[in-house]
């Protein structure tokens, strides 16, 4: 029976996949697990944040049961992914706002390891880290009062979430991917049609940049010169030219990278042809045990995968041998948008579209799992602070 | 010792110049040593101009910032065009630092074994300038050696410091066995381009900041 239901022709796939009933079944672990994890925020007082945690919990479990019951997973997962890049940085300045009064941060309070850490600095500390035994991040390494996200929290999560789903990272839990996705939806046509196959090796160029001379300059370089994202999140506080450089280039990288292009490509520009963290992750598709591929015999070769993919990771090449580039971040918009059901999830080590659907499953639980404990909290915690500011009795 | 105990310093102040610049390099241990030998040739005959200068210029050269920030601006400035040229010549085999052959437009999508042979020039330009890059632990040195009583003394001991740090050049030789791809060689060329840019901002700020503040 199940066999039956996962092999079904594409013409049954869209819009009802499986029946209700069954939808429901396969969403209950969802939801229970979302459940669990937003427990701790209905035991906390507050009643804003009650609210924001029942929305999460609805919201994941809704999008979930959608792609139970559509077998789409870009679609519905495309929500959640714009809400949460647009909600993390209005949580995240407000909570910067209500403990210093601003989003810049000043020399002082970063030298004294204020700084919440974040995972784009993890591939810059290893070389310090392997030859000097120096952390080169301002932060805490372990937890405290004023900054819980410590450096060893945030790399102990990032690698257990990592072994899980590979480079599905960046298209579930990155809060800042989110962004450049939802500019890149806005448009019903791409403006700009032809990109040079060579820029997606940018990131991998960034990448070797920031690692060298990270260690080199002992501090993180891509935080201080080249995050695009420090203009909606902290920033260096602006009192010399050199600060004054650092905050045009982040705005014009954010400009350009997370608004502008997306718009006109269509795609995650950022994430494709800049992010350095996610060609880092790239190296973990390697190891990971979910990946995407093409069946053969049913591909007709009509690029509409190729076109669909937000971060060009296929190639022509890579398509006729039935696989995805390393730079694949499973968002699952090549499987949604192939007609002739030729794109697939696939499990390793098991045979090309045997159980697509349930390589589909295992992963979805996974990522899905984790999208609702890292990203679902920040949503409830954002969604809490935007009430807050609402004018209610 | 001194070079020993600084050398991962020495390490991280050259190896933005010289991992980009050895992952372009052919996929043969062979060509390994022989490039990095010659670039640490070219760096010690940094070393002993730096120390035969510094010994004669007295120890006031080592100590005055000015001296220092013009000469570092100066290297680093240099450094950005000797990476930038490294980067735009290689595959087209154009400029004086790899070798012609007689059908020299070769292409980087080209499969591995056709890059072609490096010239000395890239080198020993690059060697020569992180040589005079005065990073911390060189100016140590300097200080030391100014205060020497004779020129072979404070040659000798920039000499043996030179090779306290140049062992820790060693790991770069493992990049020879490193498989070279036409992405691989693409990603070096590019993360030359923008750490020629790295220089060039730093070096150039240097020099203008010195030029506007003295």
């Amino acid at each position: 029976m199940a066999s039956r239901v996962l092999t079904r022709p594409p013409a049954l796939r869209s819009p009802a996949f499986r029946s209700i009933g069954r939808s429901v079944l396969l969403t209950l672990p969802m939801a229970l697990w979302a459940l669990l994890m937003f427990t701790p925020s209905f035991r906390q007082p507050g009643r804003n944040l009650h609210i924001g945690a029942l929305l999460v919990i609805l919201f994941m479990t809704a999008l979930f049961f959608l792609m139970m019951r559509t077998g789409k997973t870009y679609r519905w997962r495309r929500y959640f992914f714009v809400a949460l890049g647009l909600l993390f940085p209005v949580g995240f300045i407000a909570s910067l706002v209500a403990v210093r009064g601003t989003m810049s941060i000043p020399i002082e309070r970063m030298v004294s390891g204020d700084t919440p850490f974040c995972y784009m600095v993890i591939p810059m500390l290893i070389l310090p880290a392997a030859v000097t035994r120096t952390i080169i991040f301002p932060g805490s390494i372990l937890p405290t009062a004023s900054n819980p996200h410590s450096i060893a929290i945030m790399i102990g999560l990032w690698l257990a979430l990592t072994l899980v789903v590979g480079k599905a990272w960046c298209s579930y839990v990155c809060f800042f991917g989110g962004i450049e996705e939802g500019f890149a939806a806005l448009p019903k046509r791409m403006k700009i049609r032809k990109l040079d196959p060579r820029l997606r090796l940018v990131p991998w160029a960034i990448l070797l940049f920031v690692v060298v001379l990270s260690a080199a300059l002992f501090e993180p370089v891509y935080c201080m010169w080249l995050c695009p994202f420090k203009t909606v999140t902290e920033y260096p506080a602006v009192h010399s030219v050199t600060t004054a450089i650092q905050m045009g280039i982040f705005i014009t990288l954010f400009a350009g990278l997370v608004v502008v292009l997306p718009y006109l490509t269509k795609k995650r520009t950022q994430c494709a042809f800049f992010c350095p963290f996610g060609a880092f992750q790239s190296l973990f598709n390697k190891i990971n045990l979910f990946e995407i591929r093409f069946d053969r015999e049913k591909c007709v070769d009509c690029t509409l995968c190729q076109t669909s993919c937000p971060t060009m990771a296929l190639s022509a090449e890579s398509i006729r041998e039935g696989k995805t580039l390393l730079n694949c971040m499973k968002c699952g918009a090549c499987v949604d948008s192939c007609k002739k059901s030729a794109a697939v999830w696939h499990l390793k080590g098991t045979k090309v579209a045997l159980k697509p659907e349930r390589a589909r499953l295992l992963f979805l639980y996974g990522a899905w799992a984790m999208a609702t404990m890292f990203g679902g909290s920040i949503l409830a915690n954002s969604i809490s602070t935007i009430i807050g500011f609402l004018p209610l009795r | 010792m001194l070079g020993l105990a600084t050398g991962p310093i020495c390490l991280a102040s050259c190896g933005p110049v010289v991992l980009p610049w050895m992952l372009v390099q052919p996929q043969r241990v062979r060509s390994h040593v022989r490039q990095l030998s010659i670039f640490l040739g070219a760096r010690l005959a940094g070393y002993l101009a730096f120390a035969a200068v510094i010994w004669l210029a007295g120890i006031a050269l080592a100590r005055s910032g000015t001296a220092r920030s013009w000469i570092m601006g100066g290297v680093q400035v240099l450094l950005a065009v000797g990476l930038l040229i490294y980067a735009a010549a290689w595959p087209h085999a154009r400029c004086g630092f790899v070798r012609r052959r007689k059908n020299d437009l070769v292409q980087i999508d080209a499969a591995s074994t056709a890059t072609p042979k490096p010239r000395p020039t890239g080198a020993i330009a690059l060697g020569f300038l992180t040589g005079i890059n005065l990073c911390p632990p060189f100016l140590v040195a300097g200080v030391r050696a100014a205060q020497l009583p004779t020129l072979a003394a404070a040659l000798m001991f920039f000499a043996v410091f030179f090779v306290g740090t140049a062992v820790w050049f060693m790991p770069f030789l493992s990049l020879g066995v490193v498989r070279r791809t036409p992405s691989f060689l693409t990603v070096a060329r590019m993360a030359a381009v923008l750490l020629a840019c790295w220089y060039g901002f730093t070096g150039g700020s240097l020099l203008i900041e010195k030029a506007i503040y003295g």
